[in-house]
């Protein structure tokens, strides 16, 4: 199987309480994988692990090996430091250093912001700065120096038109991005993700603050877009798992196992193991 | 049916309580703020009363031509401009040397300090802000001595030396303010900031700073209001009665609040006091009008950040 995303023994802590306990994992390259789990099982961790986002929290440490393909083969995103004794501290600007194969040279260069642009993550809200519109999208464009101002509207557009918003918002690009519903905010995260092409996407919750209708459209879009790219997506729901298809790992305190070794995804598993849909969410509680 | 009686009926007493207590928090919260606003307004309204009918070209010119004593062209003897415009540089100076290193050490100190440098510089900041002003102005007073004695024996007190020592005074608003601003930003916005693949640089340029930027402002304002009224500072540090417009950074100069202080002090007629009164009216309008454009700059600032296609 080509992996987007390997992980060995890693542990992640907070103020030396563990969040993650030697975790070992491998995530397709294309499709969802989809990781279900209680609250504080570590999911989020987890997923903040492929693109160093809990370095942004006080007290974190990690260690252990996290490998991502970008498009050159996988590539060691935690400076070498990180994969040794337990309770180095990351440094927070380091550049992943490369190690082994000839194809894993290309993320010598990489640095932490650069890593991070191109590892796309969704939040349970849609965190949406307090500007408008167009400036929500262009300004990481910019900023991560993706394009110029004058290129970026057309990338906007693409990415609006590519998440169903363009026709709502073609007018209203110059107004308060915080006025729009929770569906459309959510979109248009989406949207700006998209938008820095990312190589993999990382949802955590994405659908968990949205209505029915909106949560379905969202992944109507995941699932497109999960043709193209890989897509680790965090949820809470069974019934999103069995909608969403795809390859299923559990997270129980700290610690990852796959849904169904043998079957593979929720379908498979809740099939094999002959469960309604409510036992199974009752057993995975 | 029985039991969820009884645990309806245990449950009552705690919302009645709250009941209770809400209208009371209410009032009490409501008379703080017409009090404020009473107070307020009567010092407005007795201001007004008393300084109202003075408040004309003579009392900022007196006899000498508008023009002329604008332009710097002609002494004013016994009007207030020289000490408005005294004032005006003071305060912009001040804020000219405050601005940098209080912003800068607010953002240092939500940003980048560590834990251990926080505790350090939060408790320096802390003693500072509870320095009072007379002991700033004695520091500023001890310092030119100190110069005279040693290596400058031409040093005096001045319109410098008086705006390095608001400066300090008033750096801790300004660290205070921008560190709880930024420390305010909610987490989630950073963590999407960093996530979009934004540098530290560029998430503090672009984002976090423009988000915190009212409270910031808030605090420039305040230390605005501050440098415009105090009085204890300058006295040691080189303000006069008669000093005429500031001729320089190194001369003395005269301010609107201890031209209040000086006729008070020793007014020998109602009419001087009267005087005094217009200059204080004269002086809370300054402040305003300084406010209101720090405002003014401060939302088109985040207007421009926040709208628009560009």
């Amino acid at each position: 199987m080509n992996a987007s995303v390997e992980i060995t023994e890693l542990d992640v802590s907070f103020f030396g309480r563990p969040a993650l306990r030697r975790v070992s994992v491998s995530f397709p390259a294309r499709g969802i994988s989809l990781i279900l789990g209680r609250s504080g099982s570590g999911k989020s961790t987890l997923l903040r692990g492929i693109n160093r986002l809990n370095e942004e929290f006080e007290g974190c440490a990690s260690t252990g090996r996290v490998r991502v393909d970008l498009g050159r083969g996988l590539c060691d995103i935690y400076p070498e430091s990180c994969r040794g004794a337990a309770g180095d501290k990351p440094e927070p600007a380091a550049a992943g250093r490369a190690q082994g194969s000839g194809e894993e040279r290309g993320v010598q260069a990489l640095s932490l912001a650069e890593l991070r642009r191109r590892i796309g993550m969704l939040f349970q809200t849609p965190n949406l700065f307090p500007m408008s519109v167009y400036r929500n999208l262009a300004l990481p464009l910019t900023l991560t120096g993706l394009c110029t101002q004058k290129e970026a509207p057309d990338r906007i557009r693409t990415a609006l038109e590519y998440v169903g918003l363009w026709k709502e918002l073609r007018g209203r690009l110059d107004l308060p991005a915080q006025g729009l519903s929770g569906g459309q905010q959510q979109r248009l995260c989406l949207a700006r993700l998209l938008a820095l092409e990312p190589a993999l996407l990382l949802l955590d919750e994405p659908t968990a603050s949205l209505d029915v209708h909106a949560s379905r459209h969202i992944e109507e879009l995941l699932r497109d877009i999960a043709r193209e790219r890989a897509v680790i997506m965090v949820s809470h729901s069974l019934s999103q798992a069995l909608r969403m298809g795809g390859s299923v790992w559990i997270c129980e305190q700290g610690s990852i196992k796959p849904a169904c070794p043998e079957k593979g995804g929720a379908q498979g598993f809740a099939a094999e193991k002959n469960l309604s849909e409510e036992l199974l969410a009752k057993l995975l509680e | 049916m029985s039991r969820a009686r009884a645990s309806n009926g245990a449950a009552r007493p705690a919302p009645r309580n709250r009941l209770r207590g809400l209208p009371l928090l209410r009032f009490a919260s409501r008379f703080a703020a017409v009090a404020l606003l009473g107070c307020l307004g009567a010092l407005f309204a007795f201001l007004l009363f008393k300084g109202g009918p003075v408040l004309d070209r003579e009392l900022l010119f007196g006899n000498t031509p508008s023009l002329d004593a604008i332009l710097g062209l002609r002494p004013v003897w016994d009007g207030i401009w020289p000490a408005l415009a005294g004032t005006l540089c003071l305060v912009l100076l001040t804020l000219c040397l405050a601005l940098f290193p209080g912003i800068g050490c607010g953002v240092y100190l939500a940003e980048y300090a560590g834990p251990r440098a926080k505790a350090l510089a939060g408790a320096a900041v802390d003693v500072l802000a509870g320095v009072p002003s007379i002991v700033m102005g004695l520091f500023g007073f001890t310092v030119i001595l100190f110069l005279r004695r040693s290596f400058l024996p031409e040093a005096n007190t001045c319109l410098f030396l008086a705006s390095a020592c608001l400066a300090l005074l008033v750096l801790p608003v300004l660290i205070v303010s921008t560190r709880e601003a930024l420390e305010a930003v909610p987490r989630d916005l950073r963590l999407c900031a960093a996530a979009l693949g934004l540098s530290r640089a560029a998430r503090l340029r672009h984002v976090l700073l423009p988000v915190a930027a009212r409270g910031i402002w808030s605090g420039v304002i305040l230390a605005l209001g501050r440098s415009a009224e105090d009085t204890a500072v300058i006295m040691l540090t080189g303000v006069v009665a008669n000093a005429g417009l500031p001729a320089g950074l190194g001369a003395k100069f005269e301010a609107l609040p201890f031209a209040i202080y000086y006729i008070t002090a020793q007014y020998q007629s109602q009419e001087e006091l009267a005087r005094a009164f217009g200059a204080s009216l004269v002086l809370l309008l300054l402040a305003g009008g300084l406010m209101l454009l720090a405002s003014r700059l401060a939302s088109g600032y985040r207007r421009r950040w926040a709208g628009g296609k560009a």
